[in-house]
């Protein structure tokens, strides 16, 4: 006989493999349930019900934070236009004592950004006002 | 958020069994009734489950209230109890093996074998040791398939459901993960 060819008596069946596997999970599967102390089913429902809670209140405060969102977006873009008003009549002020000089008015540069960034500013916060509101009141 | 605390008071006294208390306004897909039924029917096998599955009883406590919890959630409309079980291992098994991959205490604790107390069965405390340290070698669909048919006698096709496997496919697969757990047995 060639090394390695082993006499097929010492190969166990299909049917030993099942029965030595079948023992071994059996016996495991005893000493599992030994073990097992899952918690009570009053524990485990409590705990689902205020996890439920937790993320339905999470859910139902998300409209309100992208509310809070808007807010914050439409105040900060009022400052802003504010600032460049100022700036813009700062810049208005300059030109009116140029005409006093004899300057023209239409020394003022109407395309200039101090004239057109707070008047989009002002848009913006505008329309974004009037959405936050509508979020804000709607409920009431 | 005024009364955060309020559902608290009141699952406080559910708890305690105070019928008086009205805790239902949370969806959830079983009443309180047939889930702790439910419960007490399957959850002391699927902590078997997980704890073999994942090698760790730690993970097996934790993954047991995720499953139930998940199963809760869930927007299945099951036939019968037999499918809602098989969901719920279903889930158990995604669980598992979305949970992080670390050290399976379970697995190595051939020492910790002899202090427990010992089943009904013909297999000694050593030899118990070895099966463990045998099924920690599978990898853990071996496993799970192996528990599933072994431990709780289920079919072809409850095997399939709960894994997400072609159930033509489970014959081989089993005959594969016996061979093998059967040779690291012998060895």
């Amino acid at each position: 006989m060639r090394p390695g060819n082993r006499p097929h008596e010492t190969e166990p069946t299909d049917a030993e493999i099942e029965a030595i596997v079948a023992e071994a999970i059996a016996a495991e599967a005893a000493l599992a349930r030994v073990e097992a102390a899952p918690p009570s089913s009053a524990i485990v429902w409590w705990r689902a019900q205020m996890r439920a809670r937790q993320e339905a209140a999470v859910a139902a405060e998300r409209p309100i934070t992208i509310v809070h969102a808007l807010a914050i977006a439409a105040g900060a873009g009022l400052m802003l236009s504010v600032l460049g008003y100022a700036v813009a009549g700062v810049n208005l002020a300059a030109a009116y004592q140029s005409l006093a000089s004899g300057a023209a008015l239409a020394s003022v540069d109407l395309t200039s950004r101090w004239v057109t960034l707070p008047i989009t500013a002002m848009l913006v916060s505008a329309a974004v006002a009037t959405v936050a509101a509508y979020f804000i009141y709607a409920d009431e | 958020m005024a009364d955060a605390t309020f559902p608290l008071e009141v699952d406080a006294r559910r708890l305690h069994g105070d019928a008086g208390a009205d805790a239902s306004d949370v969806a959830l897909a079983m009443d309180e009734d047939a889930f702790r039924a439910f419960y007490d029917r399957t959850s002391g096998a699927l902590w078997g489950y997980l704890s073999r599955i994942s090698g760790d009883r730690q993970v097996a406590d934790d993954l047991l209230q995720e499953s139930y919890y998940r199963l809760l959630k869930s927007v299945v409309p099951f036939e019968s109890e037999g499918h809602r079980r098989n969901y719920l291992y279903r889930i158990a098994t995604n669980l598992v093996r979305d949970s992080k991959r670390g050290p399976r205490p379970l697995f190595d604790a051939g020492v910790e074998m002899a202090d427990m107390p010992a089943p009904e069965g013909p297999v000694d405390a050593e030899g118990r040791a070895d099966v463990r340290r045998a099924f920690g070698r599978l990898k853990p669909r071996e496993r799970a398939l192996l528990w599933l048919a072994y431990a709780h006698g289920s079919s072809h096709s409850e095997i399939a459901d709960v894994l997400g496997l072609e159930t033509g496919s489970i014959k081989l697969l089993l005959f594969r993960a016996r061979r093998k757990l059967a040779a690291t047995l012998q060895r």
